[in-house]
């Protein structure tokens, strides 16, 4: 049986931005799935490198995905700040899966000297996520920052350049960002 | 309160962007004039900056998530027979995640520590898993086990540990308010693991508290065992190098030795040093560097250059010195005064800057301290003044470079000195002084290189060899217009390459040396004969057992004329030709030898003299050669008594008899006494001489022929392969004890039932100097070989080292 052909990124991304959400979401799953490809075959080839950096691992997914689907390809900005968004969601459903386990007491800590130095517990990550989804609605654009800064490790300098803003507006929107979950976190912890 | 609809944030966020762009100084006038202008956002607005002032006090979202890419692609991932579960820790090896069984057969949870490294091709995968059964064979209680060692597919090594749940030991130890004794007992558990490895010849390298762990059950697990062994020879990063790499933070070296720290050779005393380091956390709570932090170089300095302040001085100096004796459960005072003698002196004593200095092994160390649990008096005594004075001296000698500079000093000036003396010589009185001098200085030279032994100097014997190279080149061309200057310092610098072990090279410098001086001096010139006879020694070093009985019958001959047949020189004489004749297999010839010289050195020397002491010791071994085990052993137990009470426990004569002695009971059967004894050699032997010399050699070899001898197959094979690994290395594969070796892991295969390998490396040994020591006939009726017999393929091996052993002798 013949496979349906998959329209290429350029084509899903358009339908996106025309507000078609059946594209949104087979847009995400076809970036979490090259996302995911992607990982696994640098951790094959290096040898289990010690951290394989979000921000590297997009940077080969849009220079790959890039060169198959040829001089169409949308802009990287607009590639970044979708594969951010699939990024924060591998994330996110990660840290989900580990504080499922570690209360189910399956997990248990011996000398993980590198999770009491994360700055953000898995719990809390979960509330970033949520209030990040709300300030899409609000300001999609500051959301897209929290994306590629928080998650996925790229500078202001990079995301500067990847938006052709300057760095202090950058700087500026990341400050709104925190304002807002900040804000937004406490909250819903209060109410 | 209020909350942020998407509307309201629409409405208020250009607004922020205003007065996020403004310095803060301005802030608040232009929220007055805010205020006029959106009485009903204003209130808003100035929620939301205090809400600003809140992110940097607590740092929100500042540090991303931790880097989860690793973790989110091999969760589940299926490794050899295990499951990954999830990630429980990362060192700087590489991740380590907690798995079980994919096929369901144990339920049992293991640890899978990948190992951030390529074994590299060529039988590095091979050399990989080989190395990991042996360590699987490291079993202990209080060692966590290896089940496995293996490769991903894409050739990833990983091992597969026993999961330890448990807490490291000086966390437990606070937690649990242990006193004093208490955390000696669960240190001497530690200690009780480090011993067995040790026994096993694997040197931990990297004992620190995350690798100590204590379970809720009050067991003391020690984690990473020999994994450095595992690594390929070169990869492994020493402490030095991770500090200029990684500029501190988690690699700071803090449990590191000198040695490791100045990429010295690691030894067992590298394990003694890393153990003293963690009983000092443990008892005063503090670092023997002092309170931190310590910048990475600071560490450094302070590991290699600064005493250690001692553990009793320091629970009382501490900030926290409360706290710290509560968690003792005690008082400051009186930790101070529990720390105070004894247990400052075995801390002293592990913490040496010297390995050599340090606990022989982890046993004596152990054993000190089991005396102090019982208040009995301690084997170590305190630092003398002579000690702390000598402090200077051992630090430099440490320093590589510096030592390098002080031996070219040297040698320039020992040059110069001894061209003084030669024309100093007319004016007799000064002449004598200056001659005196000289002699002092190539004293000085010699024991200069005699002293440092090989494990210390591996990282500086490049250094001392080059310098030798240089030196050999100025003697060919400085000093050709005074040749017996020249010979004299030929013979001390053979002198030198030999207690470098460096033989070849020495053997070219003395036969010069006899050349030169047989022409300057004449044939029968005492210092041609004294050169004649370093040669012979050394000829028989180099397994060249022939060409050193002819020599040295040479030399005994004018010896006997010359000197007279009661010299002690003349005594040595007959003593080393003894031994030569004995290497051979001549045991009747050297057994008459030996008595001579044994005899003559009693009546000239006294029973006591050292060299009396090496006759003695020549003997009984010949004796045991010659199968009268019962007269050998009686010999032999007689010597070990005068020479542990007149030389030392650390004197290589001790040593050789310990080692006669071990051999012998083994002969007899004792198995129980002669491992003992013979691991003790080891001990003393690797520290003393360093593991690569080749009386360590020999030592590793008769250790593994009495482990054998108890039907421990394997680790008499591990014990071998270890051996012929260096002595391939060191000595070269035609050197007779390399053929020994492979000799004797032949006869561990014939007795493990593999014929085939048996017949290969009996070939083998055969083939490269086997027959220069042992008859066709002696393998023939070897009892290790039964199992061949009858084997037409044996029968044929035989008729060759028949003719092998022909040809060698018509050489």
């Amino acid at each position: 049986m013949p496979l349906e052909s998959e329209p290429n990124l350029s084509a899903l991304m358009e339908a996106a931005e025309r507000g078609d959400s059946s594209a949104v979401d087979r847009l995400f799953a076809a970036l979490y799935s090259e996302l995911r490809r992607l990982a696994r075959r640098e951790l094959g080839r290096q040898g289990l490198p010690i951290t394989l950096g979000a921000t590297s691992l997009l940077h080969q997914a849009y220079l790959e995905i890039a060169g198959k689907d040829g001089t169409s390809f949308p802009d990287r900005a607009r590639f970044m700040a979708y594969a951010a968004g699939v990024m924060r969601g591998l994330i996110i459903d990660y840290a989900r899966s580990r504080h499922a386990q570690k209360r189910g007491g399956l997990f248990e800590i011996t000398s993980l000297e590198a999770d009491a130095e994360n700055a953000v517990d898995d719990r809390s990550l979960a509330q970033v996520s949520e209030a990040l989804d709300e300030l899409a609605k609000a300001e999609s654009e500051l959301c897209e920052i929290v994306d590629l800064k928080f998650f996925c490790g790229f500078t202001f300098a990079e995301i500067a350049a990847m938006r052709t803003v300057s760095e202090r507006t950058v700087q500026r929107q990341w400050e709104k960002a925190r304002i807002y979950l900040h804000r937004k976190i406490r909250t819903d912890l209060e109410s | 309160m209020f909350t942020l609809s998407p509307e309201r944030w629409q409405e208020i966020s250009p607004y922020l962007d205003q007065a996020l762009s403004l310095p803060e100084a301005e802030r608040a006038a232009w929220l007055e004039s805010f205020r006029a202008q959106r009485p009903d956002l204003v209130d808003v607005l100035q929620e939301l900056l205090k809400e600003h002032g809140a992110l940097a006090r607590e740092h929100f979202l500042e540090r991303g998530p931790m880097e989860p890419a690793n973790e989110l692609f091999l969760r589940g991932r299926t490794i050899g027979a295990y499951r990954l579960i999830s990630p429980i820790g990362q060192g700087g090896m590489g991740s380590v995640w907690l798995a079980e069984r994919s096929d369901g057969r144990f339920d049992r949870r293991v640890a899978v520590k990948f190992l951030n490294f390529a074994v590299g091709a060529q039988g590095g995968a091979e050399r990989f898993k080989r190395e990991g059964r042996i360590l699987g064979q490291l079993a202990h209680p209080h060692v966590a086990e290896l089940i496995d060692a293996g490769l991903t597919p894409n050739d990833e090594p990983y091992l597969v540990l026993e999961h330890i749940d448990g807490e490291p030991i000086d966390q437990y130890c606070d937690q649990h308010a242990l006193n004093v004794d208490a955390r000696i007992t669960l240190f001497l558990d530690v200690l009780s693991a480090v011993t067995h490895a040790h026994a096993n010849l694997i040197v931990h390298r990297d004992i620190k508290p995350s690798n100590v762990l204590v379970r809720n059950d009050g067991q003391v697990k020690l984690l990473d065992f020999g994994i450095a062994k595992l690594l390929p020879s070169g990869e492994v990063p020493s402490p030095a190098t991770q500090v200029t790499l990684e500029g501190g933070g988690a690699l700071t070296p803090y449990f590191a030795a000198p040695e490791q720290v100045t990429a010295g050779a690691i030894t067992t005393a590298t394990d003694v040093y890393a153990l003293g380091v963690l009983l000092y956390l443990l008892l005063t709570g503090r670092h023997p560097a002092g309170p931190g932090p310590h910048s990475p170089a600071d560490l450094v300095k302070a590991i290699t250059e600064t005493e250690p302040l001692r553990a009793s001085d320091t629970v009382t100096s501490a900030d926290d010195a409360k706290s710290v004796a509560e968690k003792r459960a005690t008082a400051t005072e009186k930790l101070r005064r529990q720390l105070r003698g004894d247990l400052d002196t075995i801390l002293g004593k592990a913490l040496k800057k010297n390995p050599r200095e340090r606990y022989g092994s982890v046993v004596t160390l152990a054993d000190d301290l089991q005396r102090y649990l019982k208040q009995q008096p301690i084997s170590t005594r305190p630092d003398t003044l002579r000690y702390r004075t000598a402090k200077f001296v051992r630090r430099n000698r440490t320093a590589v470079a510096f030592a390098a500079l002080a031996l070219v000093a040297v040698i320039a000036g020992l040059a110069g000195t001894l061209i003084q003396a030669r024309t100093a010589r007319r004016q007799r009185d000064s002449a004598v002084r200056e001659r005196d001098r000289a002699n002092r200085v190539t004293e000085f030279i010699t024991d200069m290189f005699k002293v440092s032994d090989p494990s210390e100097a591996r990282g500086n014997s490049i250094t001392a060899r080059e310098i030798l190279d240089k030196a050999s080149k100025d003697i060919d061309t400085g000093l050709s217009k005074d040749p017996e200057i020249q010979a004299q310092m030929m013979s001390v610098m053979a002198d030198v390459y030999d207690g470098l072990g460096l033989y070849p090279r020495a053997e070219s410098l003395l036969t010069r040396a006899v050349e030169i001086r047989r022409g300057v001096l004449g044939p029968q010139h005492p210092d041609t004969l004294e050169s004649k006879r370093l040669l012979g020694w050394v000829l028989q070093e180099e397994g060249r057992y022939a060409e050193a009985e002819k020599l040295q019958r040479e030399t005994l001959e004018d010896d006997r004329r010359v000197l007279g047949s009661d010299h002690p020189d003349t005594l040595s004489s007959i003593n080393r030709l003894s031994g030569t004749l004995m290497l051979e297999g001549r045991y009747a010839q050297a057994e008459t030898l030996a008595r001579e010289a044994f005899d003559g050195k009693q009546r000239v020397l006294g029973p006591d003299d050292p060299s009396t002491l090496s006759s003695m010791n020549n003997l009984g071994g010949i004796i045991r050669m010659e199968g009268r085990y019962a007269e050998a052993e009686k010999l032999l137990r007689e010597t070990l008594d005068i020479e542990r009470r007149v030389l030392g426990p650390d004197h290589p004569t001790t040593l050789s008899s310990m080692y006669n002695l071990a051999y012998t009971l083994k002969e007899e059967g004792h198995y129980a006494e002669a491992e003992e004894l013979q691991r003790e050699t080891l001990d003393i032997e690797r520290r003393v001489f360093g593991p690569e010399h080749l009386t360590t050699l020999t030592s590793m070899n008769v250790l593994a022929l009495i482990v054998k001898g108890q039907g421990r197959y394997a680790e008499a094979e591990t014990l071998l392969r270890q051996a012929l690994d260096i002595s391939r290395r060191v000595l070269g594969p035609e050197h007779p004890r390399t053929a020994d070796l492979v000799y004797n892991l032949g006869c561990i295969a014939a007795l493990k039932g593999d014929r085939e390998q048996a017949l290969a490396l009996i070939r083998e040994a055969v083939d490269h100097g086997l027959m220069a020591r042992l008859g066709a006939s002696e393998i023939e009726q070897d009892p290790d070989l039964k199992s061949l017999h009858g084997d037409p393929r044996f029968a044929a091996l035989i008729a060759h080292a028949k003719k092998q052993a022909a040809s060698q002798s018509s050489h």
